[in-house]
């Protein structure tokens, strides 16, 4: 399968497990074309015109769904958000229910974010609109795998060959799981790292090299990524205390010496400073966090143009 | 007098040792003759060619959910779904609304059963009051009244010393207690076996280690008060070989395995299919051909089908709130004569102990096996006829089955209790 045959029309994007390299590339190619919409003076572009998008938002967030909402509107699309929160789930209705509402307005793509791990495959299976999965559960958060790649690949040239140390809480990541299968199929080295609470157990049958402390899974890294650790789990047990995180496994000055002296430092967000990630390591040179923010905006325009007009001939003029 | 003649069959009566072609005489519900050319003069007769007659199989485990939860299934329809599947005796499960935890509910079910069955209906008391690990419930009276053993089904009897209260009261009627093997607190939040397919699909796991926990702590204090122990839907490596190893030591322990368990993995679960969701988990391969090898070498005693029906908005959900269990009874014999015999791992008489004589044997229950003198109660099946799992046409109010669409081969073709046919043909007489 060549590039060019690729298209995304109509397609679900639930999950970078079961995207193939070619769709990827597509993606990542169309959101170079993407980014520079972003930067010009006046952002609308009318390619989207007449199209629909709906936010369905089942657990709070901003960087998400603010970035999702944008790249509709930057391409000329209507978005309409709903949260859980001011809509009729308060009232106990089934998400089949609320998707099969949201359908019959005649909406053209649903992006979905909710609590549930296989909540998108589950709604990709009751309507017809295309889904994008905006993050489920504990399962995927593809546009964040993708920005991430976008985001190593502008600063890296390429991801073939790179060593990635993902680092912090995996049991519960989402973006660890979409960046895990990106980083392999990409032709990286993946590595994840963190206290052995929080690494599923038989993680390495994805493919991955597991490592229960961070030294030697930063030692040559190309990529550093930080994940974000919730105060929850401590509440849980799972880890001590958040002082004991930050001594053993934070990402600081000098363990981020241990990577390579250009490595990268990415994070999700939102960070939890001077627990999983130092501030002088969040602002370093090093760190491309605020560029990986513009990036998602950049994917996601890329996705709601994929699905919705195809594969080829960016139109992206005014 | 009422006569019925199945005829040429392959007669298969494990508790008998009989593999024969030939005859079976049923007159006014009992089976009066076995094996040979019977003159059917007068009677109605079977054309059992190419088929195998079988003692009437017997399900151990099945949730009929009365009372209380009588839209997910009653009597009247659990009984249709047994008799569609080939079962000529179910025993449901206490873990109802209210729980059967008092001789008053059980005299009342088996009453219930007379009116509406179709086919033996058994009851299984609660070991403790309300199923709440807490008190034990009054199981001589409930076992005097008719309940066959004792289970808290569901949940695991979690204080050791309240089972260890159940095995000494209950041996003093001679009472099975039917055990719910699971250490509670390493299940908690769990939708699934946790693995490798647990760590890529994200979902929270259910440890084997919970399940072989809880057994090794009910095998003990089964050996220490002498009481008998039955193990319900084992799902794991190390529950088969602690069961293993203390039948080996005499201890009183008997276990049974699902159709599910026997022939899927926890990969079923990649696609998040609610359907697919079912306590314990489906485990991993390993854990898989541990069950099956136990099944073969008489460690696990019999199927069971835990036939665990549930409304169709319960389980139109996300699979983390899609509550366990699916239905069974009209899968279980074709997924097994698939799953087992056409793969060659069970011979059709092993299939059929494991159906009929094993479970009649754990529950003390005079069936199981075709016997002159003995209820009528016989299963014929077709080892050889494939069809597809299509729930639309199931008999059970609950429709979900991770066997859906599935092609397989072997099912019953007719089930007959007390002399009576009650499914001939797929369809449910009456």
């Amino acid at each position: 399968m060549t590039k060019s045959q690729v298209s995304l029309r109509g397609r679900d994007i639930l999950e970078l497990q079961g995207m193939s390299v070619p769709e990827m590339e597509l993606i990542l190619d169309t959101a170079r074309e993407m980014k520079n919409v972003i930067d010009r003076d006046i952002k609308k572009v009318p390619t989207l015109r007449g199209k629909s998008v709906v936010n369905l938002f089942f657990e709070p967030s901003t960087r998400t769904r603010t970035s999702f909402e944008l790249a509709g509107k930057y391409l000329g699309a209507d978005v309409v958000n709903i949260t859980t929160s001011a809509s009729s789930v308060v009232k106990g209705e089934s998400l089949r229910d609320t998707l099969l509402t949201v359908e019959a307005m005649g909406v053209d793509v649903i992006v979905m974010r909710h609590e549930a791990e296989g909540s998108s495959h589950y709604a990709a299976k009751v309507v017809k609109p295309v889904i994008v999965n905006a993050g489920d559960g504990q399962h995927e958060h593809p546009t964040q795998g993708l920005l991430d790649m976008f985001s190593i690949k502008e600063k890296k040239g390429s991801i073939a060959g790179l060593k990635v140390a993902i680092i912090g809480d995996i049991l519960h990541s989402r973006v660890a799981r979409s960046n895990i299968w990106a980083l392999l199929k990409l032709g990286a080295e993946v590595r994840v790292a963190g206290p052995r609470t929080l690494l599923p157990r038989d993680m390495d049958r994805m493919g991955v090299q597991v490592y229960d402390r961070v030294e030697p899974a930063l030692e040559g890294a190309d990529v550093v990524n930080i994940l974000r650790i919730q105060k929850e789990r401590q509440q849980k047990g799972l880890f001590p205390t958040a002082r004991e995180y930050a001594r053993l496994f934070g990402i600081n000055r000098a363990r981020l010496d241990l990577a390579k002296p250009d490595a990268l430092v990415l994070h999700p967000g939102p960070m939890n400073r001077g627990l999983e990630i130092a501030p002088d390591v969040a602002y370093s040179d090093q760190s491309v966090i605020q560029e990986q923010v513009k990036n998602g905006l950049a994917i996601r325009m890329a996705i709601l143009f994929l699905v919705l007009m195809g594969g080829t001939n960016v139109e992206t003029s005014a | 007098m009422l006569k019925l003649v199945l005829k040429g069959g392959r007669i298969i009566d494990p508790a008998q040792k009989i593999d024969k072609v030939g005859d079976v005489l049923i007159e006014d519900g009992v089976i009066a003759k076995v094996g040979g050319d019977i003159d059917a003069a007068g009677a109605e007769v079977f054309d059992a060619r190419g088929l195998v007659v079988a003692p009437g199989f017997i399900d151990m485990h099945a949730h009929l959910r009365e009372p209380g939860q009588e839209a997910k299934e009653d009597f009247a329809s659990g009984t249709r779904a047994a008799a569609a599947g080939g079962f000529t005796t179910v025993c449901t499960m206490p873990n109802t609304r209210p729980a059967v935890d008092d001789a008053v509910l059980v005299n009342g079910l088996i009453r219930r059963a007379e009116l509406e069955r179709l086919v033996n209906v058994k009851i299984i008391g609660a070991v403790t009051k309300g199923q709440e690990g807490k008190e034990l419930a009054e199981v001589g009276d409930m076992l005097q009244a008719g309940a066959v053993a004792l289970s808290d089904d569901g949940r695991h009897v979690a204080n050791a010393k309240i089972l260890r209260t159940g095995f000494e009261y209950a041996g003093m009627f001679g009472g099975l207690i039917i055990s719910h093997a699971e250490e509670a607190s390493l299940v908690e939040d769990g939708f699934m076996h946790e693995g490798a397919v647990s760590a890529m699909l994200g979902l929270k796991g259910r440890p084997a280690v919970a399940e072989d926990i809880a057994v090794g702590r009910d095998v003990m204090l089964a050996e220490y008060t002498g009481g008998r122990l039955h193990v319900a839907h084992v799902s794991t490596a190390g529950a088969v070989e602690l069961i293993r190893r203390a039948k080996a030591r005499g201890v009183k322990v008997t276990a049974e395995a699902t159709p599910h368990h026997l022939t899927l993995t926890d990969e079923a679960v990649i696609g998040y299919d609610p359907a697919t969701k079912v306590n314990p988990p489906l485990r991993s391969q390993e854990h898989v051909d541990a069950l099956v090898a136990g099944l073969k070498d008489g460690t696990v005693d019999c199927i069971a089908t835990d036939h665990a029906p549930h409304a169709f908005e319960e389980k139109d959900v996300e699979f983390r709130y899609a509550p366990s269990g699916f239905t069974g009874l009209e899968t279980a014999v074709g997924v097994v004569l698939t799953g087992l015999y056409h793969s060659g791992k069970l011979t059709l008489p092993e299939v059929i102990e494991k159906l009929a004589a094993a479970p009649a044997r754990v529950l003390g229950l005079e069936a199981g096996s075709l016997k002159a003198g003995a209820a009528a109660d016989v299963t014929v099946l077709d080892p050889a006829a494939e069809w597809t799992v299509d729930s639309a046409k199931f008999y059970t109010r609950g429709k979900c089955t991770p066997f859906e669409g599935k092609r397989l081969k072997g099912r019953a073709v007719a089930t007959i209790v007390g002399g009576r046919f009650v499914m001939k043909d797929g369809e449910v007489c009456g």
